[in-house]
């Protein structure tokens, strides 16, 4: 048998304890030489069972479960839900609280994208980078903490409206704080359109055509990176977004470059609104409507655009005081689909970015890969390894 | 032979040995089920603000070169086994810190059906951070409380895990 | 197109293959599919109309009662969702897989099955999504008469170091 002959095949599982992005998965993949051949993902590490919990508690209670199905965007699920049983109800927040739902989901925004942006570049070895981008987001998050009273999950919304206003202070306070990141996010900018190392590894890979991320359901900043124009704030706009639209931002080279600009560009989309919403004041009045305790029977739709991407909820009440079925469809698995397909072809040493440019948010979906060797070769990388591999790769 | 040490020998080297795990506690993180709101504050901690590296603590990728597993999440079943893979893989002596009302007790998730509930129902723990999420701040105040603890009182053997796997 | 007209639109489509069609809110259409037939006719027009991308599949089951699990398919055309409904006998569940045509659809039907148990004729992977390895078979978090004590036997649990 001679072996020089036989494509050599490696199964490389990777996980699910990752020292970069924090969160388990479990990514198999089948490598011939240095090229990825094939690849799956096993989830499960972070599946609670919370589409059956919330059929255990009531509308109240599950406000407080639901955003926790995720620390990154936990407004955006909290606000969904309020929507989605205001809607059940048939009732509407006041105009006051739709805009103050939007200030804090944009916010929201801000810090996710800047958390991302710092994890991005610790897989890409950028460790300066990380640590500046997460010194720069702690000022997104003393605005948070100003205004809602907790860092993370700040329990802003109540069914039918927010739990507090914002007054002439705090707006002045955020209005200061974005000046500060406006200027940053120029920096960062600058440095993933520029800087020559960063681009080695995020210009021309991991392209998907607009094609592939229609065919293959890709949603949020990853889909518009390849120039499929979907954003729920646009197209279906909720909460405060008919009053105080965002634009769209779009790219179309569809490689991971363009996944950055799409997301660093919509930060001053979010900078932008918040201003004109502190700015032109907000919708004078209520800050809450009444929401009966126990919801007729209904079912209801809702869609919002959580900071990856559309998050879907379907919703059924059967006129009690807990809800008949919520089911909750994230925006990571849609861009899971496309990620797996994409890392077919590419090198090992980009498989750490491609998963990172679709702000993978494992709490939301809870998957793992796998890779199958055809020879049955096994190898045992951890996450840390893979990441190292690739920043070693492109020295 | 006989290796009767002298007792001052023996005290010396054993405050050595508290010394260096005390200045230089490295740790590893593993997520088991949580939303992710402890491990980004865990991540905050770490980057230039509150900055846990100017306690001489730092985080390593891999268990073998741990000493303080900092542990988040409520332990879904699918977890439970990996945690308790790393928990093994590191030496003696090695600590748990429990981060995160999920890791206390399940947290929102307690009763759900894919959640064991709490850390200590798998391991055992040697501190507790409260929070939803814990914020940076507790996060250094529990890691310190364990630091000041392992300077008061002599390390502990490690419980033999039981065979049911519950480190009680 | 606006949301008026796209709504227009989906009604017409929907209704030529539902047995029954409702525009439940302003921007929603749910047809009913009488069999898996009528459902696969209803994707392939809207595929070929290119109206609307796949958000979500999602289970329900309508209760011991009843008898019957209700799979709902959720088509997204800019504000407009097109729900494409289909029944489904509790006994013997099944629906046709739409991953050969959508390939969104896979990790849909594959958590469809795994809280269900509702089988998906041609999925081309059949493996777990969410569900950890040790699950026992035959037990379905989301249906109504799911037991936890189904899960509650001690684990005769050896560590597992193979990885």
């Amino acid at each position: 048998m001679n072996t020089t002959q036989q494509a050599e095949r490696f199964t490389i599982p990777i996980g699910p304890q990752h020292p970069a992005l924090k969160e388990p998965g479990h990514f198999a993949l089948t490598v011939d030489g240095e090229i990825v051949t094939s690849a799956s993902v096993r989830l499960g590490y972070v599946h609670r069972g919370i589409e059956k919990a919330v059929e255990e508690r009531t509308w109240v209670q599950n406000l407080y479960l639901l955003e926790r199905v995720c620390g990154i965007c936990s407004h955006i699920h909290a606000t969904a839900y309020c929507l989605g049983v205001e809607q059940l109800a048939g009732v509407t927040a006041p105009p006051r609280a739709q805009a103050i739902r939007e200030v804090v989901a944009e916010l929201e925004r801000i810090h996710s994208h800047m958390l991302w942006f710092g994890v991005a570049a610790h897989e890409a070895g950028f460790d300066t980078l990380f640590m500046y981008s997460w010194r720069d987001r702690e000022t997104v998050m003393n605005l948070l903490e100003g205004l809602t009273g907790n860092r993370v999950n700040y329990s802003a919304n109540v069914l039918g409206g927010v739990k507090f206003d914002i007054d002439s202070a705090q707006a002045d306070a955020i209005l200061s704080g974005l000046d500060f990141l406006e200027k940053r996010t120029h920096h960062y900018l600058d440095v993933v359109s520029t800087d020559l190392v960063f681009l080695r590894r995020t210009r021309g890979i991991g392209v998907m055509t607009r094609q592939q991320a229609e065919v293959l359901g890709a949603v949020g900043p990853t889909a518009r990176a390849s120039g499929v124009e979907r954003d729920i704030r646009v197209e279906a706009p909720y909460a405060g977004y008919s009053e105080y639209p965002v634009s769209i931002v779009m790219d179309t080279t569809g490689d991971l470059e363009a996944r950055f600009e799409v997301r660093i560009k919509e930060l001053f989309e979010s900078y932008r609104v918040i201003r004109r919403i502190l700015r032109d004041t907000l919708p004078p009045g209520d800050l809450t409507t009444r929401v009966p305790r126990r919801i007729k029977e209904n079912e209801t739709v809702i869609r919002v655009e959580a900071p990856r991407g559309e998050l879907f909820y379907f919703m059924k009440s059967n006129g009690t005081d807990m809800p008949e079925r919520i089911r909750v469809r994230t925006p990571t698995i849609c861009n899971m689909t496309s990620v797996i397909r994409l890392t077919v072809g590419h090198q090992l040493a980009d498989v750490p970015m491609i998963l990172v440019g679709i702000d993978p948010c494992f709490s939301c979906n809870d998957r793992t890969a796998v890779i199958q060797d055809s020879c049955g070769n096994r190898q045992h990388w951890t996450w840390e390894k893979l990441r190292q591999y690739g920043i070693e790769f492109y020295r | 032979m006989n290796l009767q040490l002298d007792k001052p020998w023996q005290d010396a080297l054993e405050q050595v040995k508290t010394w260096a795990r005390v200045n230089s506690p490295w740790l590893i993180h593993f997520n088991s089920g949580s939303c992710n709101g402890c491990d980004i504050e865990i991540l905050a901690t770490l980057a230039p603000r509150y900055d846990l590296e100017r306690l001489g603590v730092k985080l390593k990728g891999s268990p073998r070169h741990a000493d303080v597993l900092v542990c988040t999440g409520p332990v879904t079943r699918q977890a439970r086994d990996r945690l308790l893979r790393i928990y093994e893989q590191m030496h003696e002596p090695k600590f748990v810190v429990a981060v995160g009302s999920c890791a206390l007790s399940g947290g929102v998730f307690q009763d759900c059906y894919n959640v064991l509930g709490g850390i200590d129902q798998v391991l055992p723990v040697s501190a507790y951070v409260p929070g939803c999420p814990a914020r940076p701040e507790a996060i250094i105040d529990g890691v310190v409380k364990l630091l000041t603890s392992l300077v008061e009182k002599p390390v502990p053997a490690a419980p033999e895990p039981s065979a049911d796997g519950r480190g009680r | 197109m606006n949301t008026e007209a796209t709504l227009h639109l989906a009604t017409k489509m929907v209704s030529e293959w539902a047995t029954e069609t409702q525009v439940s809110e302003p921007n929603r259409v749910d047809g009913l599919m009488a069999t898996s037939e009528d459902l696969l006719n209803a994707v392939m027009m809207l595929r070929v109309k290119r109206l609307g991308y796949l958000a979500a599949i999602t289970g329900i089951d309508l209760g011991l009662e009843a008898g019957e699990f209700e799979v709902l398919y959720h088509f997204c055309a800019g504000p407009v969702v097109i729900t494409l409904r289909i029944r489904t006998p509790r006994e013997t569940p099944s629906v046709p897989s739409l991953s050969h045509y959508i390939p969104s659809a896979e990790p849909f039907e594959r958590e469809l099955s795994e809280m269900f148990g509702v089988a998906v004729v041609g999925i081309p992977n059949p493996e777990r999504l969410y569900l950890p390895d040790d699950w026992p078979e035959g037990v379905y978090p989301l249906r109504k008469d799911f037991e936890r004590s189904a899960l509650n036997e001690e684990r005769d649990h050896e560590y597992d170091t193979t990885g």
